[in-house]
C-alpha cells in the first residue's frame, strides 16, 4: 500500500442478514458499536466510523490507519479482542486480500489505494435470480396487458360496490390466506384444531401441496426425501402440540418392522442431544407424508385456491380486498375481514460476480445456484470427473459435498475447492457461551440457538427494541451448519486425500477460460497474491433473501400503505405478528416467515416458528372474537388431539 | 422445551403436586411398598429444594450455546436431587422424617421421576399448546 493513497474496500457479510457490503472508505477507519465513542477527527483527519451491531464489540472496538504507508490495525483495548488473519493480535498490519474478525464480524480487505476506488462492485442488493416457478397455465406475460387490478385500488379503501360492478367473480369469506405455503398451511391448521369451519377459510396460492415448493428447494439443494432435514423431533408442521415426535413416529415404525436398534437409537438421540448425541432430524419423506395426512383431515384442498395474488387492498367496510389472476387473463377478487400473509422467500440471493458471470457468458450451466435445479452438475462429474468450487459454508454447502461425495464414488475424478471469504478462527461468543468450530465450519445443531424457539432468548429478542434486536440478532446468527458426523468425517477425509482443499481470499472477478470453463481469480492474503482457480462448475450456496422489496406483492402493499419496515427491511410485526398499521375497523393482517424477519422472534422460517407466529396471531384473534374461533387449551386440546390421533376432522 | 427459569417453577409446582403427588399415594397407601406418610414428607421436601435447584440450572444453562436442557441434564440433575436428599437426611434429618429405607425411598424416588419425566414429555404438550413456546409457563 502506497503513501498518500488513503482510501480501502471493507468486505463483510452482515451477520444478521447475510447480505454483502463492500464500503469504499477514506482512511483513517473507526470500528466499534457507538458512534459516539469513536472519535470524529485524529490528528485533524476526519475519521470513518462504522458502527457495527453485535454485543460482542466493544463501543470503540478498532481502529485502521496509514502508518508510514502501512494499512494497521490497531485493537482499542476491546473486551472480545481483534483477529487478524485467524490469530489474535492488537495491532498489526494488513495487506489487500487479509481479513480480520471482530465479534460476528469477519471483514476482508477487498483493494487499497486506487484500485480499491476503480473497482466497481454490483451490490448484493441487486443480485438476486427468481426461484423457479411452478408452470402457470398463463400464456401471455399478462400483467403488462391487462388492466388488471383495477382502478379503484388506486385509492386508500376499495369500495366493495365497485369489486362487484366490475363483472369479475368475488367471493367474500372471513379468514383467507396469502401463500398457500407452509406459512399459510400452520396457520389454516391452528384455525381448523380452534373451531373454524372450512367453509370460512380460502387460501390462495400457486400450488396445491402446501410443501410444494418448500420440497423443490430441498431437492435441487440436494436433499432427496430419505434425507434429513435441519429440523426438531417435535418441530410437526402436521401436529400443533408436536406430539409425538417425528423421533417418537420413527422409532414406533422401526420398532414395529423388528428394527430395535435403531428405534432405541432415536429415542436415545432425543434424550440426549445435541450434548451426549447427535441432533435427531426427520426424513424430508416422513414429513411430507405426515403434511398429506393433515392436509386431508382439515380439507386443504377446500379451502386452497389457485392464483397469484396482484394486489391487497382495504374495503370501505373493515375488511381486505385481494386482487388475483388465475391465469389466463382470468381474474377474480377475494374479501375477506382477516388476513394472513406468508409468501416465502421472493428471490434467491446470488453472489455478484456469479452473476455478472452468467449475463456476460449467457452460461448458466456451469456457474449455478445451490437452490436452482442443477442435477446436471453432479451427473456430468459422475461421468466425466472434474472440479468443482463451492461457493458459502452453511448447512446446503455441507449437503452438496455429501452429494460430491458419493459422486466421488461412482467416479474418484472429482475434486473440491471451498472457497472462504475468510477463516473462522472461532465462533460466535453470547454472554458466557461460545459456538463450535471445525475445519471454518461453525456448528449449532439448528439455524438459531434453541432457547431463541421458546427458551430466554425468546424471551430476550421479544423485550428488545428494534434496534437491540438487530444487535442480538447478528450475535446468535450467522452461517452455520449443523454439527453431523458423516459430515465432518467426509471434511476430513478429503483434507486428508486431497480431494477437498479449502482456500481462502476475496474474488477478483470470474471468467471463462479458452475452453469456457469458468476461472476464479482471488486475492490470497499474504504476498502471493492473486491465484487462480480453475473448475468445471461453480455452486453458490450463500443462501436466500427475504426483502420486501423483491416481492411486487409486498412492496406494492407497503408502498401504498406506507407500512413501516423493520431495521432489517422486512415488515414490522407486532409480538402478535400482526401488521398493525393495516387495521381497518374489525380487520386484521397478520404475516409469518422470512418477510418478518428482524421482529420480535429469530426463527420466523422455521416449521416450529411458523407455528409460533401462528398461536400467536390465531390468539389474538380469538381475543378479538373473530367467528367461531375458540382459543385452545386443557381438555378441549386433549379432545382435539384425540382427533388427530384418530384422524378425523377437527 | 427449553426452560426459562419462570418456566421451571411452575412445571415443578405443577408436576409434583398432580403426577408427583398420584405417584406418592401409591407408596403412602402401602400399595407399593411399606406404606406410611414418610413418601409424603420426602416429595414435599424435594419439591422446596428443587425450586431452589431450579435457580442453578438455569445458571448453568447459560453457559451452554443454545441455552437448553436435554432430557440427560435432567436425569444427571435427578440423581443428583436424590442424592442431596439422600445425605441431608442421613447427616442432619429433616422434621417429618424419622425413618427412611433407603431402597424403598429409591423406588418411589425413581417412580416419581420418570412419571414427571414422561408427563412433561406428552402430557404437557398436549393439554397446554403454548407451554412449550414459553419455556414451561403454562399460567
Ligand atoms: C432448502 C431449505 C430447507 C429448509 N429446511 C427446514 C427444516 O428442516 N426445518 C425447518 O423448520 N425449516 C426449514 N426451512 C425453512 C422453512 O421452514 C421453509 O422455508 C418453509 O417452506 C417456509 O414456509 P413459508 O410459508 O414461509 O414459505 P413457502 O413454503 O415458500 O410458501 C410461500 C408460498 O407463497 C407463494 N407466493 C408468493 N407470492 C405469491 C403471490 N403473489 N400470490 C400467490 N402465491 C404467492 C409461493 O409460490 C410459495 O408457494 C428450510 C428452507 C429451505 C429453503
Amino acid at each position: 500500500m502506497r503513501s498518500g493513497t488513503s482510501q480501502i474496500r471493507l468486505s463483510w457479510q452482515e451477520p444478521a442478514t447475510g447480505e454483502l457490503r463492500e464500503p469504499l472508505l477514506t482512511l483513517p477507519v473507526a470500528l466499534g458499536r457507538v458512534l459516539d465513542q469513536m472519535p470524529a477527527q485524529l490528528q485533524g483527519q476526519p475519521v470513518s466510523r462504522i458502527v457495527l451491531d453485535s454485543g460482542q464489540l466493544s463501543r470503540f472496538h478498532a481502529l485502521l490507519t496509514l502508518e508510514q504507508g502501512n494499512l494497521t490495525l490497531t485493537d482499542q483495548n476491546s473486551t472480545n479482542g481483534t483477529w487478524i488473519n485467524g490469530v489474535r493480535q492488537t495491532r498489526g498490519i494488513l495487506n489487500s486480500g487479509d481479513s480480520f474478525q471482530i465479534g460476528p464480524y469477519r471483514i476482508g480487505i477487498v483493494a487499497a489505494g486506487a484500485r480499491a476506488a476503480a473497482r466497481t462492485v454490483r451490490s448484493s442488493e441487486e443480485s438476486f435470480i427468481q426461484l423457479d416457478e411452478p408452470n402457470e397455465p398463463e400464456q401471455a406475460p399478462e400483467r403488462a396487458t391487462s388492466n388488471f387490478p383495477p382502478a379503484c385500488f388506486r385509492s386508500q379503501q376499495v369500495r366493495v360496490q365497485d369489486l362487484y360492478a366490475t363483472g369479475l367473480p368475488v367471493e367474500e369469506i372471513d379468514y383467507a390466506g396469502v401463500g398457500a405455503g407452509l406459512g399459510s398451511f400452520i396457520w389454516v391448521d391452528y384455525l381448523r384444531n380452534f373451531g373454524v369451519s372450512r367453509q370460512q377459510i380460502k387460501v390462495v396460492g400457486l400450488e396445491l401441496e402446501p410443501y410444494a415448493k418448500y420440497q423443490r428447494l430441498c431437492l435441487n439443494s440436494q436433499i432427496p426425501a430419505h434425507e434429513r432435514l435441519r429440523s426438531n423431533s417435535d418441530s410437526c408442521p402436521d401436529n400443533l402440540w408436536g406430539w409425538p415426535s417425528y423421533a417418537l413416529r420413527e422409532a414406533w415404525h422401526d420398532f414395529q418392522k423388528g428394527s430395535m436398534a435403531s428405534a432405541w437409537r432415536y429415542l436415545w438421540q432425543v434424550f440426549a442431544e445435541p450434548t451426549l448425541a447427535e441432533t435427531y432430524t426427520p426424513r424430508a419423506g416422513n414429513v411430507f407424508a405426515s403434511i398429506d395426512r393433515e392436509a386431508a383431515r382439515i380439507g386443504w384442498e377446500q379451502m386452497y385456491q389457485y392464483g397469484r395474488v396482484q394486489a391487497i387492498r382495504k374495503t370501505n367496510d373493515g375488511r381486505y380486498a385481494i386482487a388475483y389472476s388465475r391465469g389466463r387473463g382470468d381474474h377474480a377478487f377475494l374479501v375477506t375481514r382477516y388476513l394472513h400473509l406468508a409468501t416465502g422467500y421472493p428471490v434467491v440471493k446470488f453472489l455478484p460476480d456469479l452473476q455478472e458471470y452468467r449475463e456476460r457468458t449467457n452460461n448458466f450451466k456451469s456457474v449455478v445456484n445451490a437452490y436452482e435445479a442443477h442435477d446436471h452438475v453432479y451427473q456430468q462429474l459422475e461421468r466425466q470427473g472434474g472440479t468443482v468450487v463451492i461457493r458459502g459454508r452453511g448447512i446446503v454447502a455441507s449437503r452438496i459435498i455429501q452429494r460430491l461425495y458419493e459422486a466421488r464414488r461412482r467416479n474418484p475424478n472429482i475434486a473440491l475447492l471451498h472457497l472462504m471469504r475468510s477463516p473462522k478462527p472461532q465462533g460466535n461468543k453470547f454472554g458466557t457461551a461460545q459456538r463450535t468450530v471445525e475445519n471454518h465450519f461453525e456448528f449449532q445443531p439448528f439455524n438459531w440457538p434453541k432457547a431463541c424457539w421458546g427458551g430466554e432468548l425468546r424471551v430476550q429478542l421479544e423485550q428488545a427494541s428494534p434496534e437491540q434486536r438487530r444487535s442480538l440478532i447478528s450475535d446468535w446468527g450467522g452461517t452455520t451448519t449443523a454439527d453431523r458426523g458423516d459430515w465432518k468425517q467426509i471434511v476430513q477425509e478429503g483434507l486428508n486425500q486431497g480431494w477437498y482443499q479449502i482456500n481462502f481470499g476475496e474474488v477478483i472477478r470470474v471468467e471463462p477460460d479458452p475452453q469456457g470453463r469458468p476461472t476464479t481469480y482471488i486475492r490470497e492474503k499474504g504476498p502471493k497474491g492473486e491465484i487462480k482457480l480453475d473448475a468445471d462448475f461453480i455452486i453458490d450456496a450463500t443462501g436466500l433473501d427475504g426483502k420486501v422489496k423483491s416481492s411486487p406483492l409486498l412492496n406494492d402493499l407497503v408502498t401504498h400503505y406506507n407500512l413501516p419496515l423493520n431495521p432489517l427491511d422486512r415488515l414490522a410485526v407486532t409480538n402478535h405478528f400482526e401488521v398493525a398499521e393495516m387495521r381497518n375497523d374489525r380487520g386484521r393482517v397478520y404475516a409469518a416467515g422470512a418477510i418478518t424477519f428482524g421482529g420480535p422472534y429469530a426463527a420466523v422460517d422455521s416449521f416450529l416458528g411458523l407455528q409460533y407466529s401462528a398461536l400467536w396471531a390465531v390468539d389474538s384473534l380469538a381475543a378479538a372474537r373473530a367467528p367461531r374461533l375458540k382459543s385452545l387449551k386443557g381438555w378441549a386440546s386433549y379432545k382435539q388431539w384425540l382427533k388427530w390421533v384418530r384422524n378425523q376432522a377437527p | 422445551m427449553t426452560p426459562t427459569l419462570l418456566g421451571r417453577w411452575q412445571t415443578r409446582i405443577l408436576l409434583f403436586q398432580t403426577v408427583g403427588l398420584l405417584v406418592t399415594l401409591l407408596f403412602t397407601e402401602g400399595v407399593i411398598g411399606p406404606g406410611g406418610g414418610v413418601f409424603l414428607w420426602v416429595l414435599e421436601y424435594l419439591f422446596i429444594f428443587g425450586l431452589g435447584w431450579d435457580v442453578l440450572y438455569n445458571y448453568l444453562q447459560k453457559f451452554r450455546w443454545d441455552r437448553d436442557w436435554p432430557g440427560a441434564l435432567q436425569l444427571a440433575a435427578g440423581v443428583w436431587e436424590a442424592f442431596f436428599i439422600v445425605l441431608v437426611i442421613g447427616f442432619f434429618g429433616l422434621p417429618g422424617i424419622f425413618f427412611l429405607d433407603l431402597g424403598w425411598f429409591l423406588v418411589h424416588y425413581s417412580l416419581v421421576w420418570l412419571a414427571i419425566y414422561i408427563a412433561s414429555q406428552s402430557l404437557m404438550r398436549i393439554l397446554f399448546p403454548r407451554w412449550r413456546f414459553r419455556g414451561g409457563v403454562w399460567l
